[in-house]
């Protein structure tokens, strides 16, 4: 009955109940941005890792995928044995190469098509010898579509005086895993992109799949034991490695999600205290009929918590908002992989970051309304009444 | 003790009940009896005696009417009979128990059980209708829902508002507001109401629409404690005491 008195109550001054809903609902919408913000690079990294089942990665010692332009010496032959392990499902080589597509810059990768990660398709078919997979970018920048020619120049490769240079036929388009969204791409068959740049038996890395029911970190470690000559890295080792280097993104999202949730709970502490100050006489006078100062505040931290719930709600809403308009700026983000994220939903945390702010509401209320039901009744009584 | 308990108290008891109490050896013993009891506060470093060894005793369907100017203590006194607050000397008796040995939260439930409370400002829940302010201390109280809500009609009923019961407050006059509060002091069949200046924002005519009621209600078996600046209503009670500087002056 009580608690129906209190939660009737909000609806008593809709302006006042709108704003406040509305005030806190900017606080969850922050809350929930952080919590978007604070996890959502290494899950969506962890996604792009794994996206075409490469969880383990082969590169030369020290370095990261893309990260250099060191190259694996004898790659095929270290793609054979590693193939050979029982662990291994398949291993799919990558060669980059910078060059000229188009005559304009453009990041070049030489795959065995039956077997690569880097990219998947959106029209056309996968390359033969003497074609070429075309990215939006490129595709837009040189006017390309499957069937056209394109050329693509390679700088002089090592130990040669003259620049490579050949004309492939686009075969089809494709979305790169890896790419940014201003990067143009262009991918060929490792031996076309081998011949080209001049690097026979070379690859930037190798994508490694695990046997179907085998752990991806025990395989990994094995093959790390078993070719000590180079770098092997399982997809969550790449992904703690990047979780390390992007600690800053999570701390500047929990201080900012703490003090988001702290505004929330001082916000509807203000309100509540505000509103049961209005109510002190009839506070007073059921504490005077018998109704329990348990009873009374539980009411009144009810009311706070209905007023926080329908502001997360709302707040949810509003942060999935800003997220969205967050994400199209940071997408243009030089040099990061258009599948990456910053702001991605996790229910998990989501929860967690509700409950939080459900109980920070909740409690908010509980000081005022334990002040205005544990004063002297008479005193309260003879203030109130005339 | 026995409000809150089945069989006695005006919205159960029939006739013969209420004529029992009203004649019988009941009606003799005392509900409340207030034994050399005084209040001081300290407002602004001086003492402040706001009741000064004052005794009485209430007995069972007696209407008392407690007067006096502003500030003589009526107020005071309805809230240490009705264990609202607690005496600084003497003690105070409400069906033999005295209230402020009790704990907080016993006071509480004991006040919740044993007396009803009307205010001169009603304060009635202004989201609740009639009915369900009605029903409120009996929830509290723990009475099931569909007895609650039986006993809430009749009540209304009882004070003329039977045809008021889902309306709010703001819907309602002065007068049946009082009739609402009068009702929700009567829900857990209390052995003693208290109401504080019950006719203060009242007219003429509703006031003495409220003192017919409270009449009834003792005729009824009910004890009434009622303080008031208003001679109508207090000519009307059965008894009448006068309260100077915090002492009685017409024991």
């Amino acid at each position: 009955m009580l608690f129906r008195a209190s939660v009737r109550e909000l609806l008593r001054h809709p302006l006042r109940t709108g704003l406040a809903v509305l005030g806190v609902a900017v606080s969850a919408a922050m809350l929930v941005d952080m919590l978007m913000l604070g996890g959502g690079i290494t899950t969506s990294f962890r996604e792009l890792l794994l996206g075409k089942g490469y969880a383990i990665r082969v590169t030369p010692r020290g370095t990261l995928p893309l990260d250099t332009d060191a190259t694996l010496e004898g790659a095929d032959s270290l793609r054979r044995a590693m193939a050979a392990d029982p662990g291994v499902a398949g291993v799919a080589p990558v060669l980059a190469v910078r060059l000229t597509a188009a005559g304009t810059s453009a990041l070049a990768l030489g795959v065995d098509p039956d077997e690569q990660g880097v990219y998947r398709l959106t029209g056309g078919r996968e390359p033969a010898s003497g074609e070429a997979v075309v990215g939006p970018g490129l595709a837009r920048d040189g006017d390309l579509a499957p069937g056209d020619s394109l050329v693509l120049v390679a700088p002089a490769a090592l130990g040669t005086a003259a620049a490579g240079r050949r004309t492939f036929r686009v075969s089809g388009t494709a979305d790169f895993v890896y790419a940014s969204r201003e990067e143009r791409s262009v991918a060929v068959s490792i031996a076309d992109l081998r011949g080209l740049s001049g690097r026979p038996d070379r690859a930037s890395f190798l994508m490694v799949r695990a046997a179907p029911g085998r752990d991806a970190d025990a395989v990994a470690r094995a093959l790390s034991r078993d070719f000590p000559g180079v770098a092997v890295a399982s997809a969550s080792e790449l992904v703690e490695r990047a979780g390390r280097r992007l600690s800053y993104f999570r701390q500047l999202a929990v201080i900012l999600g703490t003090v988001s949730l702290f505004v929330a709970a001082l916000l509807v502490g203000t309100i509540m205290a505000v509103s049961i100050g209005e109510r002190a006489g009839i506070v007073a006078a059921l504490r005077a009929v018998g109704i329990s100062r348990r009873s009374l505040v539980a009411a009144l931290a009810a009311e706070s918590l209905v007023l926080t719930a329908a502001a997360g709600v709302l707040g949810l809403g509003l942060g999935l908002v800003v997220a969205g308009r967050l994400e199209s700026i940071l997408a243009g983000f030089p040099g990061l992989p258009s599948a990456v994220r910053f702001f991605v939903l996790r229910p998990g945390p989501l929860l967690v970051g509700y409950g939080a702010l459900l109980l920070a509401g909740t409690l908010a209320a509980v000081v005022p309304a334990w002040r205005a039901a544990s004063g002297s009744i008479a005193l309260a009584l003879h203030r109130e009444e005339p | 003790m026995s409000g809150g308990t089945a069989g006695d108290g005006p919205a159960r008891g029939g006739d013969d009940r209420a004529a029992a109490l009203r004649s019988g050896p009941e009606a003799e013993r005392p509900v409340v009896v207030a034994e050399a009891l005084g209040r001081s506060y300290r407002l602004e470093g001086a003492l402040i005696e706001a009741v000064r060894d004052v005794s009485l005793a209430v007995r069972r369907s007696e209407f008392l009417a407690v007067t006096g100017p502003s500030g003589s203590g009526k107020s005071t006194l309805l809230h240490l009979l009705g264990a609202v607050d607690t005496p600084t000397s003497g003690r105070v008796l409400l069906g033999g128990t005295d209230p402020a040995t009790l704990s907080e939260r016993k006071r509480a439930r004991f006040r919740l059980l044993h007396v009803g409370l009307v205010f001169q400002r009603f304060h009635l829940l202004p989201m609740l209708d009639a009915r369900e302010n009605v029903e409120l201390p009996m929830s509290e109280a723990g009475v099931p829902r569909g007895e609650r809500r039986e006993r809430a009609g009749a009540l209304l009923e009882r004070v003329g508002l039977a045809d008021r019961l889902r309306h709010r407050p703001a819907e309602l006059s002065g007068g049946q507001r009082q009739r609402v509060a009068i009702a929700r002091a009567l829900a857990n069949r209390p052995d003693l109401v208290l109401a504080d200046e019950p006719t203060g924002e009242l007219d003429r005519a509703t006031s003495r629409d409220i003192l017919t009621l409270f009449r009834e209600l003792s005729a009824g078996g009910q004890t009434l404690v009622v303080a008031t600046h208003d001679l109508e209503l207090a000519g009307g009670a059965g008894r009448r005491l006068e309260l100077r500087d915090g002492a009685l002056v017409r024991p």
